[in-house]
């Protein structure tokens, strides 16, 4: 069976070279295309000249501030998905960020996971060809419906299911920590998502569920850490 | 007891006590001077009597007189010494005693020694005494009511900057941004007062600004490098071959960098909230989002078997969407977490409160402690600034937050007013 894949071309725009590198590792991978720049003037020669489906923009840069590369792309009806990456958790940053257009706004520190989840959200969004539809194997996720099946057959999912195996599917091939999965259906305000014994029983459902649909065993735990999605 | 009141007692003890020291001092020189003209008198009448005594070799025919009387008895000794002293005078008019003055003396007539008393009434000196007494009296009490009242009234006006810098004093907060109003006063005590409350307020402003400056950006800066930290874990995870051990290690590296990553958060917030940079506000009816919440933790209700009770009025709000957030996360995650297996959460909303109760351990938490930073159950593994939180939120819309422990139940409590 084919997967469908989408090939994103993704731009790093950040000063952290810790941070910069762990993102370019992250994202490369099955023909995705992840570059970097480090500072401000770096980061303009780049999106002047080439396209990218989503940048990752961090606002404070060494001699400028990302918001003005947001200006530049947006006065230049540039048509890159724009994701902000702050360790300011400001509400005007994360308002002001938006209103200049930007399609997200997410706070260090954060999981790759979720990352990528984001990114892969905004380029489906940002996709001309309206890619209302997610496809993994013989899986099929409708975006519009929110509806999920497997060989034409549908799987009744809960809503938290289905963000679920959005996330799965966003990080396929990943190891993604239960930190990560119960941030991100729960949200990270929340102290009670220390307690994994649920997150085992909603992965085992959703497994459950899919499995029973006819699709295959694609979720796996490794090591106590995280969980996997994707084939053996 | 206010320093004008302390400050008239003791000016008005002092004044009575000069008063009345002065008006016994006063009532003897008067009566010392008066007395010494009634013995003027006395002597006048003696020097009449020898005068006589002298020209007509005789005793004077006693006349009846008013206020005087002459009285001669035949003396067997001669050396009667002339002496004042005090005598009744019996006033026939009247028919009553008075007080009186008396000049014994002698004289001789023909070879025989008479004994002169000469006795004068000093009822009218005491009258004169009296009046006098009265008048002072009257003079005292005016004197001291208007010293009072003058007392007051100036007093007050002149402690008025005083009063408005202790106003300033009372309201001041620190996290406000506006320090003590400076208050004009042309009297010099004040004006130090001033110029030195409003200069300490200035600068414990500052320090505790450039404090929770400190706060807020050592917990910026550490959000870089835990990023870092946790970005590389994760790329550490995606590592192939790995044994169970080092998974587990990785996990719990992972699962504490989590907590720090809360903690930093909720110290953010919390700086935030004290700073009042979440000021938007929109109109929210509590009990639909007290619902929604409810529906988005279903899952953990229901893995341990926690029953929900729940009597909701409409009850609009108008509050900061993310900060109402964080209070019911941190309400409703508390009332779970802290729960027993298969427990029980009620929650009962009007426009007047809203109460989360839960059961849970069976002891009652230290409702001190239970606000302060940093507090938690030595089994908790939350940060510490939960309740903290939602505290100081409810602190920023005048809401009140208590904590009670009744039957059982552990009573959370927002009164809006």
């Amino acid at each position: 069976m084919m997967s469908f894949e989408t090939i994103v071309k993704v731009l790093v725009i950040e000063d952290e070279p810790g941070l910069r590198d762990s993102i370019r590792d992250y994202f490369t991978e099955g023909g995705n295309i992840c570059e970097t720049a480090h500072d401000y003037e770096s980061a303009l020669q780049k999106i002047n000249l080439y396209r990218y489906d989503c940048i990752l923009l961090d606002i404070t840069l060494p001699n400028g501030n990302g918001l003005d590369i947001l200006e530049t792309l947006k006065a230049n009806h540039h048509p890159d998905g724009v994701l902000i990456i702050s360790a300011k958790n400001s509400l005007d940053d994360r308002l002001h960020g938006l209103d200049l257009g930007a399609d997200d706004y997410l706070t260090k520190p954060f999981h790759l996971s979720e990352l990528k989840a984001r990114v892969m959200a905004i380029v489906r969004r940002k996709s001309f060809n309206g890619n209302r539809e997610i496809i993994f194997n013989e899986i099929t996720v409708d975006l519009l419906a929110k509806q999920v099946s497997v060989n034409e057959t549908p799987v009744k999912l809960t809503k938290k299911e289905y963000a679920l195996l959005l996330y799965f599917i966003a990080n396929k091939g990943k190891v993604i920590s239960k930190n990560a999965i119960a941030e991100h259906l729960w949200g990270d305000e929340i102290d009670i998502s220390d307690n994994f014994d649920f997150i085992y029983s909603h992965i085992k459902n959703l497994r459950k569920k899919l499995i029973d649909a006819g699709a295959g065993d694609y979720i796996q735990s490794t090591y106590g850490m995280g969980y996997k999605f994707g084939e053996h | 007891m206010k320093l004008i009141d302390r400050y008239n007692r003791i000016s008005l003890l002092v004044t009575i006590a000069i008063i009345i020291v002065t008006g016994f001092v006063y009532y003897l020189t008067i009566s010392y001077i008066l007395t010494n003209r009634v013995d003027r008198d006395l002597l006048v009448e003696e020097n009449e009597i020898f005068a006589y005594v002298k020209l007509n070799k005789a005793l004077p025919q006693v006349f009846k007189s008013d206020g005087l009387k002459i009285r001669f008895v035949p003396s067997a000794t001669d050396d009667i010494a002339r002496s004042f002293g005090n005598a009744m005078f019996y006033n026939e008019e009247e028919n009553e005693q008075e007080a009186g003055r008396m000049l014994t003396s002698s004289v001789k007539v023909g070879g025989k020694t008479y004994r002169i008393e000469i006795i004068e009434s000093k009822v009218e000196t005491e009258y004169l005494i009296r009046f006098i007494f009265f008048i002072t009296l009257g003079i005292i009490l005016v004197l001291l009511t208007l010293l009072l009242i003058i007392n007051r009234i100036l007093v007050r006006r002149l402690w008025k900057p005083f009063y408005r810098i202790l106003e300033g004093i009372k309201l001041f907060n620190l996290a406000d941004k506006n320090g003590i109003n400076p208050v004009t006063s042309d009297i010099d005590e004040f004006r130090d007062l001033n110029v030195e409350v409003t200069a300490m307020s200035g600068r414990v402003m500052n320090d505790y600004q450039s404090l929770k400056g400190f706060v807020e950006n050592a917990a910026h800066e550490l959000m870089t490098p835990l990023a870092v930290i946790n970005s590389k874990l994760d790329t550490l995870m995606q590592v192939g071959e790995m044994t169970d051990k080092q998974g587990e290690i990785i996990s719990e590296v992972y699962h504490t960098v989590g907590r720090l990553k809360k903690l930093n958060r909720s110290m953010l917030l919390l700086s935030r909230i004290e700073n009042k940079l979440m000021a938007e506000r929109e109109t929210i009816d509590l009990a639909e989002f007290i619902d929604d919440k409810l529906n988005e933790f279903q899952e953990l209700l229901a893995e341990r078997g926690i029953g929900i009770s729940k009597d909701l009025k409409p009850c609009p709000v108008t509050i900061n969407r993310d900060l109402l957030t964080v209070m019911l996360n941190n309400l409703l995650g508390n009332a779970i977490l802290h729960n027993t297996a298969n427990g029980q959460i009620e929650i009962r909303l009007n426009q007047n409160e809203l109460v989360i109760s839960n059961t849970g351990a069976n002891t009652a938490l230290n409702e001190q402690k239970v606000l302060q930073r940093f507090y938690k159950s030595p089994e908790s593994e939350g940060s510490g600034l939960g309740l903290t939180l939602v505290k100081e939120i409810c602190d920023s819309y005048g809401y009140l937050f208590g904590y009670s422990f009744e039957a059982g139940l552990h009573l959370f409590e927002i009164k809006f007013q």
